[in-house]
């Protein structure tokens, strides 16, 4: 089996919250995985992010499609749990999905400040040259669409609804925290796929470094919350937000950003240089200054013009 | 509302007690309403019941455009109109009841927690089948939903609240199950309801709590409920317990009050529970 995911950064294993439960359920269960880390999510025989690729069942790219896949491989996380414990799994993803989410949503895609410094920057960064133009721009937009239609078409313009969202993301985080007490896992000390998915909703939001950390103070304020995320990190991640050795090579460290700077300096000066000799070379042409009586010409001209598009966007 | 106008409006709310002429409104219960907004406006009901406090319901054609939050069903208290359950609870707790103060933290979370698993798995199921299945929408949703207006705003209204809703599961990822794979979901919840009440009379023990009226509301309304096929009901009745479970709060909550308003959730000319 060989499974895809996003890149690490932020001192995480994955950035993605989907992308992370599958590693950590996969890391629970010690599922002989292939490890493939991109940050090119067309490599991915998806087409997305995280697939799973299997001998019998083809590519799935589903969280809850993959794990249950995994489960029936027998690595299965809850298998020790009672029946009332695998309810409470359930009750509690719904829990976090129905109020924890929309505000994660929020937090890292929508909120301009945080968007702007912290995410899109390090998609910008991860992701391969002319994938980085579009592809942050569109996951923003897919999010933002998926918030609106979560809450309500006028809820992000309203501060009232919108601190209404963050208040129920609060109390989600409380209730958690209450629900783990002092032990070291949501049902004593093995991990099961619940604490999968709450580590792989709560970590990033630990980890990153947001510019507006409404949410992010809140989790920090809830001790036992915060140890239970390095705990699992250190125990079943110790390679900290580095990869396994086996893994595909990826972009340097998005932390690093001073060695980053110089190659897009150089694609930058590289693409207005394009852009402007194919500006000219089409004005020429189209204004009769130079002429070729052969028609192909003037398709090297219209490519420049659909790069310039694309930087516009940006 | 922001937080500071809701601290200050459970204050006044706290000042005054509970009115007798307190009025739950919601769609016309023989024609119009619908299986979700029906089950939420039972749930309220339940919940209402529980706490002994009396409210009589008033059905409105228009019920979801006199709602505040667009949504069905709401209270009229005093002067005050609150929508959905969740609010309800809170603006209740604020003026001295409340079912779940006997309850530790960690219970309280689980309480939580049960009563989003409701929410996100039923009422979206609820959603799926009287929206998104096609021979539901035409049987059912669409004569239902425009019985009050005439032609051709019956229509307009139906489809723009058809593809409304078709956006909204979009979000969540519903729009490409089928009915199989959300009739399997809706098992999956029941299943989990079913192991977390065991042999309880209520779902933490003697005394019920808001979880109790909502998983109430949601699976008496579907129990009773005459749809295009009774897959649905089929799926609830598999685990008895749940099934025990109703009955009694309906037997403990809704028989002894006037006919009129215990046969609220039997709009259609459905079985009754047996």
């Amino acid at each position: 089996m060989e499974l895809y995911c996003w890149a690490a950064g932020w001192g995480l294993p994955s950035v993605d919250p989907d992308c992370l439960t599958v590693l950590t359920y996969a890391r629970f269960t010690e599922a002989p995985l292939k490890l493939h880390k991109l940050s090119n999510p067309w490599r991915s025989p998806a087409g997305r992010l995280p697939a799973l690729k299997t001998r019998e069942e083809g590519v799935l790219s589903k969280t809850h499609e993959i794990i249950t896949h995994l489960r029936k491989q027998k690595y299965n996380a809850d298998y020790d749990l009672s029946a009332r414990q695998g309810a409470d799994t359930l009750a509690f993803m719904c829990l976090l999905e129905e109020k924890l989410l929309p505000a994660l949503i929020h937090t890292f895609w929508v909120d301009a400040e945080n968007y702007v410094v912290h995410t899109r920057k390090w998609y910008a960064e991860a992701t391969p040259f002319p994938l980085n133009f579009f592809l942050p721009n569109r996951m923003h937009k897919q999010r933002l669409e998926q918030l609106q239609l979560l809450c309500g078409d006028d809820c992000l313009e309203d501060e009232e609804r919108l601190e209404k969202l963050y208040h129920e993301a609060r109390e989600c985080l409380t209730l958690l925290s209450q629900r783990l007490g002092a032990q070291k896992f949501f049902f004593g000390d093995s991990p099961a796929s619940l604490d999968a998915f709450v580590f792989s909703h709560l970590a990033p939001l630990l980890k990153a470094k947001l510019p507006n950390g409404k949410l992010q103070q809140h989790l920090k304020s809830l001790e036992n919350l915060c140890n239970y995320c390095t705990s699992i990190l250190s125990l079943y991640f110790p390679w900290d937000s580095g990869d396994p050795p086996a893994t595909a090579p990826r972009p340097p460290a998005p932390e690093g950003s001073d060695s980053e700077e110089d190659p897009h300096k150089w694609r930058n000066q590289i693409l207005s240089v394009l852009v402007a000799l194919g500006a000219m070379i089409s004005y020429a042409m189209l204004s009769g200054i130079v002429s070729i009586p052969w028609t192909e010409p003037s398709l090297p001209g219209r490519w420049p013009i659909s790069l310039e598009e694309e930087e516009e966007k940006e | 509302m922001s937080l500071v106008a809701e601290a200050l409006v459970s204050q006044i709310a706290a000042a005054e007690p509970w009115p007798e002429n307190a009025a739950l409104y919601q769609q016309m219960k023989e024609e119009q309403i619908l299986l979700s907004d029906n089950a939420s406006s039972l749930a309220v009901q339940a919940f209402l019941q529980m706490c002994s406090l009396p409210v009589q319901v008033v059905c409105r054609p228009n019920a979801e455009y006199m709602s505040p939050s667009g949504k069905v069903p709401f209270i009229h208290v005093g002067n005050q109109v609150v929508s959905e359950l969740g609010p309800i609870v809170q603006f209740v707790k604020a003026k001295g009841h409340s079912l779940s103060d006997g309850l530790d933290e960690v219970q309280k979370a689980e309480m939580k927690a049960y009563m989003e698993l409701v929410n996100n798995m039923l009422l979206t199921a609820e959603l799926y089948l009287q929206w998104c299945d096609d021979a539901t929408v035409e049987e059912i949703t669409h004569p239902r939903y425009g019985s009050p207006y005439p032609w051709p705003l019956n229509r307009i209204l139906a489809y723009q609240k058809q593809w409304e809703v078709r956006r909204k599961m979009k979000a969540i990822g519903w729009a490409g199950k089928s009915l199989e794979q959300v009739l399997e979901d809706v098992d999956q919840c029941c299943q989990a309801l079913s192991q977390r009440l065991g042999t309880q009379p209520y779902f933490f023990n003697k005394l019920p709590t808001e979880l109790d009226a909502l998983v109430f509301g949601h699976l008496f309304t579907i129990l009773t409920t005459q749809l295009t096929s009774d897959e649905l009901s089929e799926k609830v009745k598999n685990y008895s317990n749940l099934v025990a479970f109703c009955r009694r709060i309906e037997q403990q909550y809704f028989e002894g009050r006037d006919k009129d308003s215990s046969s609220t959730s039997r709009f259609s000319k459905g079985p009754l529970l047996r």
